[in-house]
């Protein structure tokens, strides 16, 4: 099967689904648009808030470690992307880190309209004191007594019901990701979404794909099962940091540009849990309501409000035996708490392919970053014991469950001797950078407006554009990156004017 | 009825044993080893890539095999406390093979224990709210809710 577009977009997370709401003045002046997501339509009837069942929106079933295996990263696989199962975060990129990347054109000027108005669009707001449960006052009563600053998180919900399984996609569509905002906009406009594609080479503007079977009880695509060949004149890659490298990589374009794949960070997460007293229920009301930057600058990381469904937090505790059985025996009283380390781009850490052509991920975590997250854990735990937890769970101690009586003791029973790579479980929800936007091809893959090197005709708009990392939660930088992408493509269409108009369609 | 496909045998046989080493019958909870939480993971297994069902396979094969330097016998005839010794080395082996190993073991035995929904009660987690929204599986719905009789 062969089909011809004038625009296509792969994936339809944060960058891909931004692009086509972008696009819609394009697909009103007649061109043909298509978004192509590797990943099922889900219905909202398909989210049945059961942590095994909705494994299925998340990349090989949520269980995909990097090569060394140190980390496990959660990437979101459907339309929609990563914006299914996240929060709903949505910070903006702090001024400082623009500085730091120091891409020619990305400034804090260009950057504060486009968030604006995306913040409009998706319904970001400051939680309110209704939104609060239990697990984020007590983390905020913990901050307060510790004199750090406790921040509320900015979140893009509407008429939320605090239901609490944002993490395992919104069946209320309160949730003001690409699938209910961009997406549904896009489609309205004329725009094609076609699911279950998976973009297995890309060409010289043309792509090469395969229409998977449609899973049980998500949405059918337009196109029936087989192989298919899409030709467009514009192709936008937005498959998400690890994807889009793969993808490039595949199909041979590191010849041309060596950094494909390079400057990657993964922003290591550990979740930590404190036994409160008496039940917290942390698993209704909203997850997310504050957070506390005290160590940013000065170690690295960001502590942020929690929760976890029973089972994850087993695997994220590190505990087995009698200790898993009793702290898991008290799940309605356990604080929570995420850790994010601002990792930065090192030389080893890349994305390649494995001997089967599969997309993989290598990473290393540093000295830097284990003293990072040994740190927090420090900190964390001194949180809970200020918050009133009786006990806490700490994988970097000589024993993970420390009692409230070892308060004191707390910088001599957490040490980065206790930091075994695999044993010590690290995650990554944040995967960024492989195609970092910069000046020439021999330093990026990509300009600042996301236009690959020496390819015009070739974008990308997603979280592989940055060249370092974001330090926050990057899902609102990976919208208004994909805004810019967008304005460059109806920029270069508008430029040629009638011209190019009849030549693409 | 649901016949298990992977989790038979010699790999059943280890499977509860591990099970009963990282979730034990404790502070009100039940044991882990139990044909309940084989199922779910035998489904697990199921929904995974052939390459990494292969791995874990094997790596079940090996903890079977490997309870020769732990006691001279394989891992589910070991006494609890050498069971507990191999596992523990394992997960903190020099061989990072081991402690993948051993973290993939832990994890999918913790989602076949805590996906169900008796043990919910024990652990006072409430669940979905939606509880009877339909399900895209209705093997794994029933395996959790406990309405599938397992055989392996």
């Amino acid at each position: 099967m062969k089909k011809y577009y004038d625009i296509v977009i792969v994936g339809s997370g944060a960058g891909g689904g931004t692009v086509a709401q972008s696009l819609i003045p394009l697909k009103e002046k007649g061109l043909k648009i298509a978004v192509l997501e590797q990943g099922p339509h889900f219905p909202h009837s398909f989210f049945t808030q059961r942590e095994i069942e909705m494994m299925r929106l998340f990349r090989f079933n949520g269980a995909w470690p990097v090569k060394s295996g140190e980390i496990t990263i959660a990437a979101g696989q459907g339309v929609g992307g990563s914006t299914l199962m996240y929060t709903g975060v949505s910070f903006r990129l702090p001024e400082s880190v623009v500085k730091e990347w120091n891409v020619p054109g990305l400034t804090m000027d260009d950057l504060t309209p486009r968030f604006e108005r995306i913040e409009r669009d998706i319904h970001v707001i400051q939680p309110s004191e209704t939104m609060v449960n239990d697990n984020n006052r007590i983390f905020k009563k913990g901050c307060e007594k510790l004199g750090w600053p406790v921040k509320k998180i900015p979140i893009n919900v509407k008429n939320c019901e605090q239901v609490g399984f944002c993490n395992l996609g919104c069946c209320s569509g309160s949730k003001q990701g690409t699938l209910e905002v961009q997406l549904p906009e896009a489609i309205q406009s004329g725009i094609d979404l076609i699911p279950n594609c998976e973009v297995v080479q890309l060409s010289e503007k043309k792509l090469h794909a395969k229409i998977h079977n449609v899973p049980p009880g998500t949405l059918e695509g337009k196109w029936p099962p087989g192989k298919i060949t899409i030709h467009s004149d514009i192709i936008v890659l937005a498959a998400g940091s690890p994807g889009t490298s793969g993808l490039l990589l595949k199909s041979g374009f590191q010849q041309y540009l060596p950094r494909i794949g390079r400057d990657i960070t993964l922003h290591p997460a550990m979740t930590l849990y404190g036994v409160y007293p008496k039940p917290i229920v942390n698993y209704r009301g909203f997850p997310k309501t504050y957070y506390t930057d005290q160590f940013s600058n000065s170690h690295g990381y960001y502590i942020e409000t929690a929760f976890y469904y029973p089972f994850v937090s087993s695997r994220h505790m590190g505990l087995w035996g009698k200790d898993l059985s009793e702290i898991m025996s008290r799940y309605n009283q356990l604080m929570t708490v995420l850790v994010l380390n601002h990792d930065t781009i090192r030389k080893e850490n890349r994305i390649t392919l494995d001997r089967k052509g599969n997309v993989q991920v290598h990473y290393q975590l540093t000295g830097t970053v284990i003293e990072s997250l040994c740190h927090a854990q420090i900190q964390a735990a001194r949180l809970f014991f200020e918050a009133g937890c009786e006990h806490v769970i700490i994988p970097c101690a000589s024993s993970p469950v420390i009692p409230r009586n070892k308060q004191k003791e707390l910088e001599e029973l957490i040490q980065t001797k206790y930091f075994i790579s695999v044993k010590t479980p690290v995650s990554s929800a944040h995967p960024q950078g492989g195609c970092a936007m910069g000046r020439d091809p021999d330093s990026s893959v990509t300009n600042s407006w996301g236009q690959v090197h020496g390819f015009p005709w070739l974008f990308v708009a997603d979280s592989g554009l940055f060249p370092n990392s974001a330090h926050v939660n990057p899902y609102l930088t990976v919208m208004a990156l994909a805004d810019r992408v967008a304005d460059k493509i109806k920029k270069k269409l508008q430029l040629n004017d009638e011209t190019c108009f009849q030549s693409f369609s | 009825m649901y016949k298990c496909q992977y989790i038979k045998g010699h790999r059943l046989k280890t499977i509860l044993a591990a099970a009963n080493c990282i979730i034990p019958e404790y502070a009100g909870l039940s044991r882990g080893g139990t044909l309940e939480t084989a199922a779910v993971v035998d489904w697990a297994i199921d929904q995974m890539t052939r390459e990494l069902r292969l791995q874990f396979l094997i790596f079940i094969s090996i903890v079977h095999v490997s309870g020769i330097f732990f006691g001279g016998r394989p891992f589910y005839k070991l006494s609890y406390t050498d069971q507990i010794r191999q596992l523990k080395w394992m997960e903190s082996s020099p061989l990072k093979a081991f402690r993948m190993g051993f973290m993939g073991l832990k994890s999918y035995i913790c989602m076949g224990y805590f996906s169900r929904e008796r043990i919910w009660s024990d652990i006072q987690y409430h669940g979905p709210i939606v509880y009877d929204q339909p399900a895209s599986d209705i093997i794994i719905r029933k395996l959790c809710q406990g309405k599938l009789k397992v055989w392996s």
